[in-house]
Parts: C-alpha cells; structure tokens; sequence
C-alpha cells in the first residue's frame, strides 16, 4: 500500500487493502489454541520446532488451567489463492469473563472473528457471549466448526444451531480440523475475503491500547492497533487517558518475536515501546495520539477498569508484611487491574485490601504471590463492592464486610448484579434451579436448542456468584452445564453482616454481608464448618453467629482430651522429638486469635458451605 | 555410659499395628543376624554400663541359652560401674515363653522380664493380631516368679478398636490380680506403614475418638494408683522399687548405646539411629565397615528443649537448678509466657525446684512438650 496520495489529502478514507485484522474467540476448550497454532504453522509463521519452544516459554498458570491470560498478537504473512500477499494480524483475547473489557479492547482492533464451535460439544455460553460481544463492535464473523475428525462430532447438528442462535448461514460455517489441518485452507481464504480490511484517516494518528505488559529492562510494551495516521520511531505521543507526552523509542510487529520496524501503518497492529515506567501510565483501551496534532476525540469504548471482588491478603507471618508489599506493588507493574491498599484486621494484623476484576483474577494473584513470591498467605472469603446509603443520606462504597456501618445507620444497601447465562442438557434444568434460587436468582428467559439443550438466563447478586456457585452448577450437572456472566448494575438488597464470634470475641475476618433471610442458615453452617476446621484447644472454644448482636448459631469445637506419644521406640529420641517438632510446626502455620489457634482455610470457610 | 539396648528384631508374626524393625522369623536369617549382632558388640570397646536391655521384635523368638549367652557376653564387656548387678530386662512375648527359659536366664543374670500381653481380652487380643491366651500369661508370670526374676511388667494397650471401658478394666484389673511388680499402659499409636493405617483409613470410625482414648488412661491412672502402682512415667506404672533403670536413663536424657539393625544410641552428645535394612545391617557388620545410618548432634536450646520434652514424661518431672547447671538454661526465664499459659491452663505445676505436668497435662503432654522443643 501506498500512502502517497494520502499524504496529499489527509482528509480521504484510506483503505489497507493488503491487511486483516481479526481474532479467535471460542467457548474454553473448543479447540481455539491449536487453531491459532495450525494457522502460525501453515503460514510458515513459525516451524512446528519453535511452537514447541513457544509452548514451553507459556506461563505454568496458562498451561496448568488451559486458559489464555495473557494476549500474544502475532503477524501472519499468507499468500492468498489469488496471488496476493496479505498480512493477517492474529489477536488473541483471553478466555475468561473476569477479562471482559480485556476482550471488548481487543475485538476492537479488529475487523473479523473466527468463531470455533466444537463440532461434539455444540454452541455453550462464552460462544454466545462472544458472539454478541463480536456483533456489538460489528465484526464479520466467521462461524468454524472444529474437531469434526471427533467420533461424537455432529458438524449438522451445531450447524444447525448456529443458524437457529447465531442467524448465520449454514453455508457461511467451515468445517475444520485444528488437529488434523482440515479445513485450514479455508479459513485463510475466508479471513482474506470474507473480513473487510481496515479502513481509516491520515489526518490525526490515532491507535488503540489493546493489551501492554511490563517488560523489566525496556518499561511498558503497548501493544496497539493504529485506527488512523501512522506511529513512527522517534516521534512523540500522547496518552489520550492521561494526557501525558512520551517519546517513542521503538515500534514493531509480534512475528511473534518482537521484531523492531520504522513504522506501523494505518489498519495495522504492532507493538510500541516508549521508556514508560509502570502499567499505571497506560491503560488497556488507551487512544495515542499526536502531541503535535491531536486528535479531537479519543477511539470509543475506553474505560479504567474496576475491581469487582475484594479480599483481605495477610502475611500469615506479621514479618513478611513488606515481603508481601513488594510482591504486589511488582505484581502491580504487569497487572493493571489489581488493586491494594492497606489494612489492618483485629484478627490477622497488618495486611491488604486488593480488588481483583473477578475470582480467576483473584486466584491467579494468590497463587502468584504464594509460587512465585514464595509468601505464606492468609486470604480473606471474598467480598463484592456493597453501596450503602446512611439515613443521613451519604453514601459510600463498602469492600470489606466489617467496615459495614451499624443497621441503624444504614438506609439502604445494594449489590452489583449480574446477568448469567447457563448452557445446559435438559435432565439438569431442575437441580439448577434449585441452585438458582438458593442463590438469589430470577429466571429471565428461558429457551430450548435443537439438541434438547436449554439455555436459561438469569439475574442474580454478583456475590451469589463469586461464592463456589461454578464449583456447584459443575457437580450438580456432571459438568455438561456451561455459564458466563456479565454484570449489569446494583440493585438494593435486604442484606445484613453476619459476624462470627470466638471464645465470645468477634473475628473481623470472618464476617460477610447475606441477605436477610438466609443469614441465619448460613451462620448455622458456617458455625458447623468451623468446628470441623478449627483443631482441639487447650481449651474449649465456642464458635458463635450472630446478626446485630444476637446470636443464631452456635458450636463449640471440645478441649484437647488426649495427645500423647506413647513409647520412645527403643530409645529413638530423635525420631519422638521430629514428631512434635512438625506438630510444632503445623500450628506455627496456624493464626492464633485473641487464644484461638485458627487454620488457613478457616478464613475461607465461607466459599465451602455448600448450598 | 549408662544403658545398653540390643534390638532383636525377628518375630513369629508380625502384629498389624506394630512398626519397629521386624522382621517374621527365619532361622537362616536370625543366625546370620545373631552373628552380625555378636560381631558388632565384640567390636565395640567396652564401658561400664549399669543396664541392659533386650527389645525387639520378639526377643524371645531366640531361644533362651542364645539370649543368656549374649548376656553373658554383655555383661563381661560393659561391666556395672560399682561392680554390682546389672537391670537386664528382655521382652518376651507370653505365647513362646518354655518351661525352664527363664531359669536360664536367670541365671545368666536377667533381672526384669517384660511381657507382651496388651489385652486379656480374646476379641482385643484377636483384633491386635497376637495369639495367647490369658491363662498363658499367667503361667508366664508365675514360671518367672519361680525363677526367682525380681521384677516382672506386663504390657498393656488401650484404645483398641472395639475396646470399652468395661473391657479395659477387666485388663487392668487382671493385670494387677497377677500381682506383676510393673505394668505399662500405651495408648495404641496408628503408625503409617502399617496394616492399620490402612484399616484407619478405610474405617476410621472403627477406632477411638481422643474423647474415648482419655476416658480410658484415666481410668488406668486411677485403678493402678489405687493398687498402689505409682504412675512415674506417662506410660508407666511400678510399685515401690520396681521402676525400670534402662527406661528412666532415657527420660534423664542419659547415654546409652544400642545394638542391633534399627538401634538408637546416644553417647557424647550424639543421637545416633543405625540403618533400619537388615541387609545393610548385616552387609556392613559382616564386611567390617560402618553401619549406615543417621546422626544429628544438638546444641544450646534445641538440646534444652529436648531434654525437657524428655523429663516432662515423668512424674518427677523437670528439676530446675540441675536443668540450669547442666544445660546452662534458667527454665523459668527462658520459657515464662509458655510456663505462664500452661500453668494458667492447669497443665503444668512448679513447686520449689521442679516442673512437672499435672494429671490434666499427662493427658495432653505432646501439646505441653511441643512448647519447649526449638525447631530448626
């Protein structure tokens, strides 16, 4: 493409006809990584030596849970059946709802969206989620049923249901196979045809922040789509969000190495290196622009992103307090959406508040800290963000349910919403309803598949959802039922704080906001849960709920009867001292509060109580 | 040096819950065992020592002229300090024990006979995989006392699956009906690795719970106080006089030295334990090299912690002053808000010079102990 003309005339819509932007999005498991590396391999992209290589360089998270967290944009060069050369650039977006706005970011430096179905499997609840977050940025889609070499494969079936859900033509699928490169040919062909290529302006430069990571030795990598103008090496730009002015030291395409190049052009993606030292200085959904000749308005849809579930981070040793600050302000540096500050708890000390974009989010930042900072944590149950007006009329955001105000200076609280979608074979309608409705949950719409499967929507508290609600729809469906959530707004609750008392002494670690007319059953169960966790005493310790000071359960965890080594095994003292030197150390794990020795999973009690 | 211990490991059948090194009788293996055994005393320098102990295993899977000689052997190469008698005490497991045995080892010089009985109850007997009877432990002790042995023990295990209180007693009090000068009472430790581990973990309701565990030693406690056994030791119960020396060496954190495939010794300031492998065992002594196994030397308070976690099982306890000149540790100052809570709690008592655990503690000792062991 040339821009000779353009350079004349800023003002006419440019069109990169040689260029395709376009990502891949799938429900988990559908096959979406094995065909984004089938496509880097047919390309010639990489050689199937280096994808191992790749492979191995991948995050353990990422390997262990199957899922993508981090987004590796890659520039494909393929020459299409009709003699041309295109560059094809591969975004991925991450495979889980607590990265939403991650995704929205990314789909929105595309024009197109291959849409992989698992050909057994049939359409589940990301695929629908996705497909409607690809119509909202008005991507052309491109239905691919994939694993059709699966003995369970009913290519005619999920097409079928692709007409009926997606309003896609059958005509319009491919049939493929990432494993066995059936149906590869196809595709390329299809994002080359069927995808429109960018367009734009060369009046004002104009590139999207989709994703950045924190490079230790060379600061903030963006990585951007550029919509209008062009980035170039050597010149200055400006963060649209914060207003500031950074000097560009590098650009360049993901081949997927980093490879540094003179420009990126208009309707292309690449990366961009400017000497920015924190995450903090940039955000995902950015507009850079000129500092010289800026743009009027930024690229649409740009939001801070904003935690949705709390928790209490604690050292379980009050000496690794500055251990665990440096962990997460290093965390901090690649993680944008986390959040901490400090707090202080009667029960576990000096520690942190931190805001996670969802549970994933949270249990990727403990396992983080706990693997790779090698800390010894206590977390807190999680919490949502409560909005709680005072009878004097203020309002304020409440993240952790012990900061709650008394009722009686409480008008009203509300909790965030989501809306869920289930995905599930018909025998388990009945034990998820059940589920929903323990939950809090209101059947919205309800609608059967060809294949007899029903797709049941609801409204429900966020917190219903954060607290082991997959775990349960998982064990109540046998697996079969698939869900994804989005949040939708708060609405007024009638909650209350349910505290936990020990030898009569409140635990400010163990209390959490439920509705009203649930909280004396799950301080009866948490009460229970408790007795079952906390080990013998030298003393007996009673476990007390209670809601605004009365008490509406009550256990009591007996004194230690009986803990003695019988023999000295023919005079091996060592061997009696070890014992009791790693019984030593079990209860050095342990929290002690006010006298009550507490094991970690206790502050976690409440996410295992069952429905 | 103080004790002597020689581990014989080999028994005619091995009990489910028991996890020593033993091994089920071979004859071609216990003689090469002896053999390995005697050489390793014999290469061993000697020293004085004032008690002797056979342990095992069973002891008496060995015949009793093979047990008097290596008491015969012992006794020339670790001679008493004052040129008296030793305490030589040999385990003997009651369903083995031959008429005219003991009056050979008495005349060896055996003065304690330990028997294993741990229940005269058939269906604990049977459940604990042993084979005797109650009228053979009686036999056992009256062929004892006409040897002229001057100290005999009887074993017994409590909270057995299947065990009551009614049952635990009818073994107490036929322990003591027998008129044994000793008895000790173990609460029954599911080891890992044994057959009852497994039967743990399938059936774990089929065991005691600590509530049912407590009622039962305390039920020991105050029938054998009340026959005039003074409780000296956790474990151990004895009338005036008949306390076991070889035992209390351990509880004193004295020397000893151990013989034998798995022994434990502790001699200038070194815990050593030898290899548990009989191959290795008997591989290493035959071909003269050193016995593998494990060693750890402790110092400054994890040494003092032990030592206390040690004289914390006896009734006698802790006694300060020599505690300080010996470890060089004021226990008062050094452990006061650990000495403070469990005194609070009613698990530990000083008086005067000494620091013991209470009746309550006894129950609850690993808890007490645990306090003043160091870890690394």
């Amino acid at each position: 493409m040339s821009l000779s003309k353009a350079e004349a005339n800023p003002h006419r819509l440019i069109v990169a006809q040689d260029v395709r932007n376009f990502c891949i999005i799938a429900h988990i498991d559908h096959g979406k990584t094995t065909l984004s590396d089938r496509l880097l391999e047919v390309t010639k992209t990489v050689h199937s030596r280096e994808m191992e290589e790749q492979l191995l360089d991948a995050m353990d998270l990422e390997r262990e849970r199957g899922i993508t967290i981090k987004m590796h944009p890659v520039t494909l060069g393929y020459k299409a059946d009709d003699g041309q050369l295109y560059r094809l650039n591969l975004i991925d977006t991450p495979g889980h709802v607590d990265f939403s706005y991650e995704v929205s970011r990314s789909l929105a430096a595309c024009e197109g969206a291959l849409l992989i179905i698992d050909a057994a499997q049939g359409i589940e609840a990301q695929t629908l989620a996705n497909y409607h977050l690809a119509l909202e940025h008005d991507l052309t889609i491109i239905p691919v049923i994939n694993k059709i070499d699966l003995p369970a494969a009913d290519p005619e079936r999920v097409m079928r249901e692709v007409e009926e859900l997606l309003v896609i033509e059958k005509r319009d699928c491919i049939l493929a196979s990432a494993k066995n490169g059936i149906g590869i040919d196809e595709i390329l062909e299809a994002i080359v045809h069927r995808i429109p290529p960018p367009k734009g302006h060369n009046d004002h430069l104009r590139a999207l922040v989709f994703n950045a990571q924190f490079d230790p030795y060379r600061g903030v990598v963006s990585y951007v789509r550029v919509v209008d103008g062009e980035l170039k090496a050597g010149t200055k730009f400006m963060s649209m969000a914060h207003q500031h002015v950074y000097e560009c030291t590098e650009v360049g395409v993901f081949t997927p190495a980093m490879r540094a190049t003179e420009r990126i052009s208009l309707g292309n993606t690449g990366y961009v290196i400017a000497n920015i030292k924190s995450l903090g200085d940039i955000d995902v959904g950015d507009t850079l622009t000129s500092p010289g000749n800026p743009a009027h308005v930024p690229l649409p849809g740009y939001r801070k992103a904003v935690p949705m579930v709390y928790c209490g981070l604690y050292p379980n040793e009050g000496a690794a307090y500055d251990d665990l600050r440096d962990a997460l302000e290093k965390l901090k540096l690649n993680d944008a959406a986390l959040v901490y500050e400090p707090e202080t708890s009667i029960a576990l000390g000096f520690g942190f508040r931190c805001g996670f974009l969802g549970l994933l989010h949270m249990e990727i930042v403990q396992e983080r800290l706990e693997r790779d900072y090698s800390l010894d944590l206590i977390a807190t149950s999680p919490s949502v963000v409560f909005r709680v007006t005072r009878t004097d009329g203020s309002v304020e955001m409440i993240d952790n349910p012990s900061k709650l105000p008394a009722s009686n200076l409480i008008r009203s609280i509300e909790e965030p919403y989501v809306k869920a979608t289930i995905i599930t074979p018909p025998d388990y309608v009945g034990a998820i309803m059940d589920l929903t409705q323990t939950r809090r949950g209101m059947l919205g719409n309800m609608e059967y598949l060809h294949d007899g499967r029903v797709i049941l929507t609801y409204e429900m508290p966020l917190i219903e959802v954060i607290v082991d609600f997959f775990d349960q729809l998982k064990s109540r469906t046998k697996g079969y039922a698939s869900l994804d959530y989005e949040v939708v707004g708060y609405r007024e609750g009638d909650l209350v704080k349910l505290e936990i008392l020990l030898n009569a002494e409140p635990v400010d670690a163990l209390s959490f906001i439920v509705a009203r007319d649930k909280a004396a059953s799950r301080g009866r169960a948490l009460a229970e849960k408790l007795k079952e966790l906390i080990p013998r005493q030298m003393f007996e310790v009673p476990i007390q709920a209670a809601i605004g000071g009365k008490v509406v359960a009550r256990e009591t965890v007996s004194a230690q009867r009986k803990n003695v080594l019988a023999k000295c095994y023919g005079g091996d003292i060592t061997r009696k001292r070890k014992l009791l030197e790693k019984q030593k150390a079990g209860k050095e794990r342990m929290k002690r509060v006010g006298r009550v020795e507490l094991p970690q999973e206790a502050f976690m009690a409440v996410l295992k109580l069952g429905d | 040096m103080h004790g002597i211990y020689v581990h014989l490991p080999f028994c005619p059948y091995v009990c489910p819950y028991c996890d020593f090194a033993k091994w089920p009788l071979r004859p071609s293996a216990a003689s090469a065992y002896l053999d390995a055994l005697v050489r390793e005393i014999t290469q061993t320098p000697g020293v004085n020592a004032q008690t002797i102990f056979f342990g095992g295993g069973t002891p008496n899977a060995y015949a009793a002229t093979t047990i008097a000689s290596l008491v015969t052997t012992l006794r020339a190469r670790f001679p008493h300090p004052q040129g008296r008698a030793h305490e030589i005490s040999v385990e003997v497991n009651p369903e083995l024990v031959e008429a005219g045995d003991f009056d050979v080892y008495a005349a060896a010089g055996v003065t304690r006979i330990s028997i294993g009985v741990q229940s005269f109850v058939d269906d604990e007997i049977a459940v604990l995989g042993r084979k005797h009877t109650s009228e053979q432990v009686e036999q056992v002790v009256k062929m004892a006392r006409a040897a002229g042995i001057a100290s005999v023990s009887i074993d017994l295990i409590f909270a057995v699956p299947g065990q009551t209180r009614a049952t635990w007693g009818q073994s107490l009090a036929r322990a003591i009906e027998l008129n044994v000068d000793h008895i000790s009472t173990y609460g029954l430790t599911v080891e890992e690795g044994t057959p009852f581990w497994e039967w743990h973990r399938r059936e774990p309701a089929r065991f005691l719970d600590q509530d049912r565990e407590a009622e039962l030693y305390a039920e020991a406690i105050e029938r054998l106080g009340g026959a005039g056994f003074e409780q000296y030791e956790i474990s151990n119960f004895a009338r005036s006089g008949h306390e076991c020396a070889h035992n209390r060496n351990y509880w004193e954190n004295g020397e000893y030295l151990g013989f034998g495939v798995g022994a434990a010794s502790y001699r200038e300031g070194e815990r050593s334990v030898h290899t548990r492998s009989l191959a290795d065992y008997i591989e290493a002594v035959s071909s003269g090299r050193p016995i593998p196994g494990d060693s750890e030397r402790l110092s400054g308070i994890r040494k003092a912690g032990e030592a206390i976690m040690l004289a914390l099982r006896t009734t006698s306890g802790v006694n300060l002053t020599g505690f300080r000149e010996r470890y060089g540790v004021d226990v008062t100052s050094r452990y006061r808000s650990v000495i403070e809570e469990f005194v609070d709690a009613g698990l530990l008592e000083c008086e005067g010079d000494r620091m013991r655990l209470s009746i309550k503690g006894r129950f609850v000792a690993n808890d007490v102990c645990e306090a003043f062991i160091a870890c690394e």
